[in-house]
């Protein structure tokens, strides 16, 4: 969907070479003032199986489109302009080991390398500190890097069509993030730091493995898209699942916690004070309870807007804790009692 | 009933003037519709103004209002973006692709008594230039662009126009009746910005 938006491009700028059947050496007869002068070069559905080495003369290219070619590699000649911002090289047969060495020090804005065949996310491209889009949609990928998170300016990242299994934590460190797609994937849970996404407008997840989202996603304020069809999301309230009973520390400690014992470096080995510190605050907000290891994966209905059943989950710290809405545990849980969220911030939430 | 002439639109303005004629008559013959609207060869350079997209969901760019008996609209679907399941509001719905393909998904109304989910009754993918059609007594439908790397434009004709129709959860069958808002008209952005949409998807 990427467009050049370069500010008033005259049409010298723009050279369309797309469907053209070029080939690899179809560069080499264009002037040198015609490379100097164009800005977007659109090469997309030619035959090249490589980038001719003249693409390095176009010295003040700023948007480039190699799409629906039979490239298998990107050679070093691309990083030498220094000027371009946006590239696409959709639908090609690039791989792993496609991209050159050098290609993180190019100053891209914008990258698209969906359709193609790579199996992970190339770590080149993680070294695009400049980038604010980044599409690997329709790929082989099976995971993604924690290292995804030093792309601080990333806007949009779209990762829809691949084999993921899981999400890193680490993509929740992204504070710019707005648009982030995971459909078609295999993914069976959603970390819940996501709710550090400050940023998050719309979260593409449909054609998963989810059963249900974690709670922590009504805090995304901003959320106002949020696909979900496709998933195995659980529709009847599900009774608490597997509790491991809290080992004798877990019942020390919480006992220390819910009286308020003061406790120190100088009363206890540090590995304790230590293990006191991490309680987790039961997040039944009328119970003062805390838990350490030991806590029951509780699963609520939430109902937004009078309209869906969206399953949250949330760990409380025994079966005994219920949350305030589930009075009676059989039955699906009834949302007007969820006071800990606001009434306005669940309707900016479209789910289905 | 007069049998207006079927001469193939060569341009999308012949091919509104057409739909102007036929929907002059108070009946709308759904194969003549079906018909030329199909037989318009799609040409970008005829729609691109009013082809805008917007990156986190689909867009509709009112394209004619059809003298007050139907609404043409262009609808824009980045990779990935897909509807609701949606009614038609007891209208008559045409849906050509002019860029890409779509994925329609149908369905039957809900049961009240509904158990394991709305099932999907069909699917099939409409190609460039195919035209569909439905209205609610056929059933209820999902669209989605389900590639991840090309963009589709779909041209949408809905006779008598509407403003509102009823979106369903597809794993409980509750509906919800839904305000359906422009993103541009006749090529110009509305100023209803920010909106947020009542879809679910």
């Amino acid at each position: 969907m990427e467009g050049f938006e370069g500010a008033s491009s005259s049409s010298e700028s723009v050279l369309d070479l797309s469907r053209l059947n070029l080939n690899n050496n179809s560069l080499d007869a264009l002037s040198e003032k015609r490379r100097k002068d164009t800005k977007q070069l659109y090469l997309c559905y030619n035959r090249m199986t490589v980038l001719p080495e003249s693409i390095s003369l176009f010295s003040n290219l700023e948007f480039l489109d190699i799409s629906n070619n039979a490239l298998s590699v990107i050679s070093e000649d691309i990083t030498r302009l220094t000027k371009l911002k946006t590239l696409i090289a959709k639908n090609n047969s690039l791989n792993d080991s496609s991209l050159p060495k050098d290609f993180g020090s190019l100053q891209l804005d914008v990258l698209n390398l969906s359709g193609n065949r790579f199996e992970e996310m190339p770590s080149q491209c993680l070294q695009l500190l400049r980038l604010q889009s980044l599409s690997l949609g329709g790929n082989r990928l099976k995971s993604i890097p924690a290292e995804i998170e030093s792309l601080a300016s990333l806007e949009l990242l779209y990762l829809g069509g691949n084999q993921i299994s899981s999400i890193p934590a680490e993509l929740a460190n992204l504070p710019s993030l707005c648009y982030l797609v995971l459909c078609d994937n295999r993914i069976q849970s959603v970390p819940p730091q996501l709710n550090k996404l400050h940023s998050l407008r719309s979260l593409s997840l449909h054609n998963n493995l989810l059963t249900y989202l974690p709670r922590e996603i009504l805090s995304l304020v901003h959320l106002q898209e949020l696909s979900l069809r496709g998933n195995p999301l659980v529709v009847r309230f599900v009774k608490d699942m597997t509790y491991d009973p809290p080992s004798l520390l877990e019942l020390a400690g919480r006992t220390v916690k819910s009286k308020n014992l003061a406790y120190s470096h100088k009363d206890l080995p540090s590995h304790l004070v230590n293990y006191l510190d991490m309680a987790s605050k039961c997040p039944n907000p009328k119970c003062a309870g805390v838990y350490f290891d030991s806590c029951v994966r509780h699963i609520k209905f939430v109902d937004f807007c009078g309209k869906y059943r969206l399953p949250l989950m949330h760990y409380l710290c025994s079966p005994e804790c219920t949350s305030p809405c589930s009075s009676n545990p059989q039955s699906d849980a009834d949302s007007d009692e969820d006071n800990s969220v606001p009434a306005d911030r669940l309707q900016r939430v479209l789910l289905g | 009933m007069e049998h207006t002439e079927l001469i193939k639109p060569e341009t999308l303005q012949d091919l509104i003037q057409a739909l102007h004629e036929i929907f002059e008559s108070d009946r709308v013959n759904v194969e003549e519709v079906q018909s030329i609207m199909e037989s318009y060869e799609s040409k970008p350079h005829e729609w691109m103004k009013y082809a805008r997209f917007d990156q986190y969901r689909y867009t509709r760019n009112l394209v004619d209002e059809g003298n007050g008996k139907f609404n043409l609209m262009i609808l824009c679907w980045g990779e990935g973006h897909g509807s609701s399941i949606h009614d038609h509001t007891d209208s008559h719905c045409f849906m050509k692709l002019l860029q890409g393909q779509l994925k329609e998904t149908l369905f039957d109304w809900p049961d009240r008594k509904l158990q394991g989910g709305m099932q999907q009754k069909s699917q099939r993918v409409l190609l460039e230039n195919q035209c569909a059609y439905i209205n609610d007594s056929l059933g209820l439908h999902r669209v989605e662009n389900v590639s991840h790397t090309e963009t589709a434009v779909s041209l949408h004709l809905y006779s008598p126009p509407f403003q509102t129709c009823q979106t369903f959860d597809q794993r409980t069958g509750h509906r919800n009746t839904v305000k359906m808002t422009f993103w541009s008209k006749f090529g110009e952005r509305t100023a209803y910005a920010g909106s947020v949409s009542q879809e679910n998807n």
